[in-house]
Order: structure tokens, then C-alpha cells, then sequence
């Protein structure tokens, strides 16, 4: 099992990343998997021709499934017996296929709540031309020691 | 941020309704599909052995599964306004988790509509709550979407 952070263990300005390559096969498994019913609506995440049509230069990732990297971030650091308690995300740019991003989390706070270790984490997307598409806050809920 | 309110349509009758939008079962090889594609690695979600020694005694879904399932069309506000609408924003909560085997029922609402204008213009956001609840009827997740509508400036 993967290391596991403690409470008492973490705090704020501590720092963490991932690297992630939005490669355009697992985008497209993914909006199979979860967007099978979108029809042509989807088309932006899955074809250049589907992008332009709205205006944009490349097919994009779906927001949520640029989410799911930030969480996957978030939960591979809390270890198994961290519980994500919330994770709030603006969408600012869209992620292109082909980009290479950065996840990243900083601690902003820590918190004794009832008795519970709360860490409050702003957790952000950067992408190759230090753009920002997704910016957020996530809430933790870290084991205490002893 | 001026606080004059602009003109936009939408059918205020939508606000608070709950529609259910359908149910999935979660099998240990949709846990294994979304993490493969994803790049879970986290042996809760991906190795059954560690996981079943670990704080839930099986292996779980990923957060990001349950609030990526889309279970159905859900209500529709109807806004008249803009051009273009994009996706602003989403919020997650996690109550529990979501073991193989578990059957997730997604029910959604128009939360909110609410129009802001600012020195871009004027936006008018659409707030969606969607609860997801096990077979037991306990609350796993919610996700709050916002989608803003705005005009697209042609010129």
C-alpha cells in the first residue's frame, strides 16, 4: 500500500505534482466510457473536425475528465487512509490534446475539525505554455497519529 | 461588476425539480477501464489484494468515476441568452464509497440561474446539482455544474 501522510505530518506551503500527457486515445476512451449518449455533441472532444466546428483550433478534453487528473493528484497523495472530502474546480482554458500538464497541490491550511485533521489544498492544471486551464481548492480529511 | 440586472429568459418553473436521470451498476472491470484510461495507480482503486488489506476491505472507485458517470439528459432551464455556452465550473462532494458491485442512481436539478455582468459582459450561469445514491439509498456524491451562457462579442 502507498505511503500514508499523517495529520501531524503536513504543512501549509508544502508542495506536490504529477505529470499527465493528454494523449487523444484516452480521451476518447473516456468520452466513450462516460459520454456515450453526448452524439455529435462530443464531437469537439474527439475530432478536429468536431472542434472546429465550434470555433476551436484543436479538439479539447472534456472539463470533467481534466477533473479527474486534479483528484487523481489528490487522492494518490493522501494515501489510502486520507478521504477526499470535496474538490472544487474552475475551468479557465481548455486543455488540448497533445498537451503536456503539470497537476500540482499546495497546502493552504490545516485544521483540527471535531477531532478530524482537515487539510485545505489549492490544486491546480499547468500546461506547457504556463497557462493554468483548471484551478481549484480540494478538502482532506488526513489520520491523526497515535 | 455593475449590479443592473441584464434581460435574459429562462423557465423559472425548472428550479428545485429532481429528475432522475437512470442507474449503473459498477463492476470491478468498469474500476479497471476508467483507471486504465485515467493512470490510476492508487492500489485502493487497482490491486484487490493490497486493497482488501487496506481501510475498506475491497477495492474501491475512484472519486472521479462516480462524477464522471452521465446517466441521462437532465433538466433543461430553457435559457434564452447568448450565443455560447461553456462549461465554468464543478464542485464534488464525497460522501462514501463506491465498491464493485454497487449500483449508483444519479438525480439532478436546476439549482439556480442568476446572471452577472462585468467588464467582459454579461454571463448567465446555470447551477445543476446532481445527487448520486448506492443501492441503499446512501448518498456516495454530489456534483454541482456550472454552465455559463453568454453572447459572443462579433466584432
Amino acid at each position: 500500500m502507498a505511503n500514508q501522510p499523517y495529520f501531524e505530518e503536513v504543512d501549509p506551503g508544502d508542495e506536490f505534482e504529477e505529470s499527465w500527457l493528454a494523449e487523444t486515445d484516452h480521451v476518447a476512451a473516456y468520452v466513450d466510457m462516460n459520454m456515450g449518449g453526448a452524439g455529435a455533441a462530443a464531437g469537439r472532444f474527439t475530432s478536429q473536425e468536431g472542434a472546429e466546428s465550434v470555433g476551436m483550433r484543436k479538439p479539447i478534453v472534456p472539463g470533467v475528465m481534466s477533473m479527474c487528473i486534479l483528484t487523481r493528484l489528490v487522492t494518490d497523495w493522501m494515501g489510502p487512509q486520507g478521504k477526499l472530502r470535496t474538490i472544487d474546480v474552475d475551468f479557465r482554458r481548455p486543455v488540448e490534446h497533445g498537451d503536456q500538464l503539470r497537476a500540482l497541490g499546495l497546502i493552504t491550511d490545516t485544521e483540527e475539525q471535531d477531532g478530524a485533521g482537515v487539510v485545505k489544498l489549492d490544486v491546480y492544471l499547468e500546461n506547457d505554455r504556463g497557462e493554468r486551464p483548471l484551478q481549484g481548492v480540494a478538502v482532506v480529511e488526513l489520520p491523526r497519529q497515535g | 461588476m455593475t449590479t443592473e440586472q441584464p434581460v435574459f429568459e429562462y423557465d423559472e418553473s425548472i428550479i428545485g425539480k429532481e429528475f432522475e436521470l437512470g442507474s449503473q451498476e459498477i463492476t470491478r472491470e468498469r474500476i479497471r477501464r476508467f483507471c486504465d484510461v485515467l493512470g490510476e495507480t492508487n492500489p485502493l482503486f487497482t490491486d484487490d489484494e493490497a486493497a482488501a488489506a487496506g481501510p475498506y476491505g475491497s477495492v474501491i472507485a475512484p472519486p472521479g468515476l462516480v462524477y464522471s458517470l452521465q446517466l441521462g439528459q437532465g433538466p433543461d432551464a430553457k435559457v434564452k441568452f447568448g450565443q455560447a455556452t461553456f462549461h465554468a465550473g464543478e464542485r464534488a462532494e464525497l460522501h462514501d464509497v463506491v465498491r464493485p458491485g454497487d449500483t449508483v442512481t444519479a438525480r439532478q436539478k436546476v439549482k439556480e440561474v442568476f446572471a452577472k455582468t462585468g467588464r467582459s459582459g454579461t454571463m448567465v450561469f446555470v447551477v445543476r446539482r446532481t445527487e448520486f445514491t448506492n443501492q441503499d439509498g446512501v448518498l456516495v456524491a454530489a456534483v454541482e455544474q456550472s454552465m455559463v451562457h453568454r453572447e459572443v462579442n462579433r466584432g
